[in-house]
Formats: structure tokens, sequence, C-alpha cells
């Protein structure tokens, strides 16, 4: 379980103050899919990369499973994000250098562990890219590409995948296929997602939708709430 | 939707009797589309009329079953190769489009909106419903779930293009 309290952070520009999240209290249950949507600059991949340790909130704090987050050192958090997280962006940031095979490894070859092969095989067939295993990005389509990142951001077992805008530089075909992968992982592995996305199509496949404006929580509602289209509905119209 | 035609294609994979038809219409449509008993049973019964299917007897429940004839096969398959027409241009949204302007109507940009509220929902009901299809490996249904998102995209698209 996700417990984020009192979430702030601040960026300073010169002598300004820019302030991104401005008090955000946020609960997400374990294998819970959550999506965070509202227009750009409103604190939601901020939000999402203070939950994964990639960054720290000027106050407030984050807890992973009881355990805080931020008050732990940057090591402590590498630690952790090398084993309880899976990142997936919208850029893919696959190492260019590196094959398919050795891109989807790298989280475990980054925590000093081997990875099975049995595993890499199961998600190569998951994601569809077998036959590509010594291919490097440059030698790939995007989609291709989002699916290995997916590939690595699964590779270690994470608890919680967090994902920014992974299908929004996909065509709709390629994105159904990355929110359907997402999907079948979800649904067999029980993880938590949490996903920021633009995408309507992107939105349907969550549990709960959380809308952001201003640096704050403005509204969420659940699947199973009667207003549930009607109050997404009225956002991206 | 041709019920006639669909209990046909049951027939056509295995002899039923009337509830069995209803249960299995259910299913191949994912319970999208609802089928009243009554429906079935008039239909059945002006396929029997047309010799399109015949009953062979009762099951062990004394339930009458239907079995598909040979002339209930080929109306089959000269249904399912007739092309569709569309008459997409008769849409009825499109027709209020047209009066509004006609009449200078001076909520159009309300009446645009809603429309795209209502497509959302549509949207996010069949996004839902496809990712169910996905888990559960119904792969025709994800199809045609694909292809109604595929004409809800367009008509969003153009909802944003017509709206000032």
């Amino acid at each position: 379980m996700i417990n984020v309290v009192d979430l702030k952070k601040e960026y300073k520009t010169g002598k300004e103050v820019v302030p991104i999240l401005k008090g955000v209290d946020l609960t997400i249950e374990e294998g819970e899919f959550v999506c965070i949507i509202g227009p750009s600059g409103s604190g939601k991949t901020t939000l999402l990369h203070l939950l994964g340790g990639l960054d720290t909130p000027t106050t407030g704090t984050i807890s992973l499973d009881g355990s805080e987050l931020t008050s732990k050192t940057e090591k402590q958090r590498t630690i952790i994000r090398r084993r309880e997280i899976g990142f997936v962006f919208q850029n893919y940031q696959l190492l260019p250098t590196l094959t398919v095979y050795e891109n989807i490894i790298f989280p475990l070859h980054a925590d000093g562990k081997k990875a099975s092969p049995k595993d890499v095989q199961m998600l190569l067939e998951a994601v569809d890219l077998v036959g590509y295993e010594k291919r490097f990005p440059h030698e790939l389509s995007g989609g291709q590409q989002q699916r290995v990142a997916i590939a690595r951001a699964l590779i270690h077992k994470p608890n919680l995948l967090l994902a920014d805008e992974p299908t929004g530089n996909l065509d709709r075909q390629r994105s159904s296929d990355i929110l359907d992968l997402l999907a079948k992982f979800h649904y067999e592995r029980k993880q938590t997602i949490v996903m920021v996305t633009h995408d309507m199509f992107a939105a349907g496949y969550a549990d709960r939708i959380i809308l952001f404006k201003d640096g704050v929580i403005e509204a969420e509602v659940k699947r199973e709430d009667d207003d549930y289209a009607k109050f997404l509905a009225r956002f991206m119209a | 939707m041709s019920v006639k035609h669909s209990l046909l294609a049951l027939l056509y994979e295995k002899p039923r009797h009337g509830y069995e038809l209803k249960t299995g219409f259910e299913e191949l449509v994912q319970g999208m589309w609802p089928l009243n008993a009554g429906q079935v049973y008039t239909t059945l019964d002006r396929l029997e009329r047309d010799l399109l299917v015949e009953s062979p007897g009762h099951d062990k429940k004394d339930r009458k079953l239907y079995t598909i004839t040979q002339a209930g096969k080929e109306e089959l398959w000269a249904w399912l190769e007739k092309p569709v027409g569309r008459s997409l241009f008769k849409d009825e949204f499109y027709f209020k489009f047209l009066c509004a302007s006609h009449v200078t109507y001076e909520n159009r940009q309300s009446m645009i909106r809603n429309q795209k509220e209502t497509m959302l929902k549509d949207i996010l009901h069949l996004t839902h419903l496809r990712k169910q299809m996905v888990l559960s490996d119904n792969k025709t249904m994800k199809m045609l779930i694909e292809g109604a998102l595929l004409h809800l995209e367009a008509d969003i698209k153009w909802l944003d293009m017509i709206a000032d």
C-alpha cells in the first residue's frame, strides 16, 4: 500500500520558488490500477517521480508498505527502486548501446543479480519480442521499444509499476497493445500500477482515476461509482 | 442485428433447444444485446415454417430440439457473404447539426460538447469491455470493440473539427 501525506514539492528558479505539488494526500491500495490525469504542468509526473524515489519532496511523506520512503537516504531509495519498483516512461529510455536482451535484464544486473533465462523468455513471449533479443533499440519501432521497456520494468517482479504516459508516443493500435499488456500483467501478477496519461483510451483501463489540477488532487472517481464515465467525459471533453 | 441468422449460426454448431439458444446468443454477444425467450421461440417457429430448421424430437427433459437444415445452411452462407451497406451520412447527430445550422441555433457549441461527452462515455465503456476481452482472451470480440473504438475516435475528431 502507498500512503502519501501532505506532499509538497517546490522548485527554485533563480529567486523564484515554483510550487509544483501543493499538499497531496493519497492512499493507493495494493494491487490497485490507478490512473492520474490532468493538464500539463499540474504535477502528475512530479508525483510519479516522488513515488518512485527518483526525487525527494520539499515536505510531506510517502510510505510504501509501511516503510517511509521519504526518510531514506539516496542509496537506500536506489535499492528500493531496483527491487520494488518498475518504471515505464513515455520516451522508453532504453540504453542505446545494449541489445533488447541486455536492456531487459539491466535492472537485475544493476542490482548485482543474475536473470533467470526462464523469466526473460517468459517476458519476451509476453511482450511478443521472441527473436528480437539481439537487436538494438534503434532497430525497433516505437511500439517494440515500449514493449522492451515494459519487460525491463517487470523483470525484477516489482510490487509497484509506475508508468508515465506509456502510450504517449504511439499510434492507437500500438497504444492498445501496450495497454493490453499492462492489463494482463496487472491481472496475472496483482501488481499495483500507477499510470499518468492524457489518453482517454488508456484511462478506461484503470480501477480509479485521479484528476490533478494546479498541484493538488481536484477530484477522483472509482470505476464502480455511478458517475465514473460522466466525471471523465466532462474532464476530457 | 439478425436474430434469425444468429440462431442459424448457433444451430450450425450443434443441435440445441430454445433455452440453449437464448444462453448461446447471450454468450456470443457477451451480454451486450438482450434477447428475450419470446423472440427466440417466435424466430424458431418462423425458421421451422420456412424449412430452415427442423426438430429431430425432444431431449430427456422433454425440451424440443432444433437442428439446421441444408436450406438453413445455405441461407446462413448467403447472409454471411452479402456485403453490408452503411448509411453513415444518415446519422441522427448529422441531421441535428444540419437542422441547428439551418435555424442558426445559438447553443450549437453546447450541442457539440454534449455529443462529445456521450461519445467519451462510450469510449470508456468499450475500453473497459476491451480490457475484459483481453483478459478472457476473446480475440473476436476484441477486434469488434477495436472497430467500434476507431469509429468513435474518428467521430470525436470530427466534432473537434466542427467546434468553433
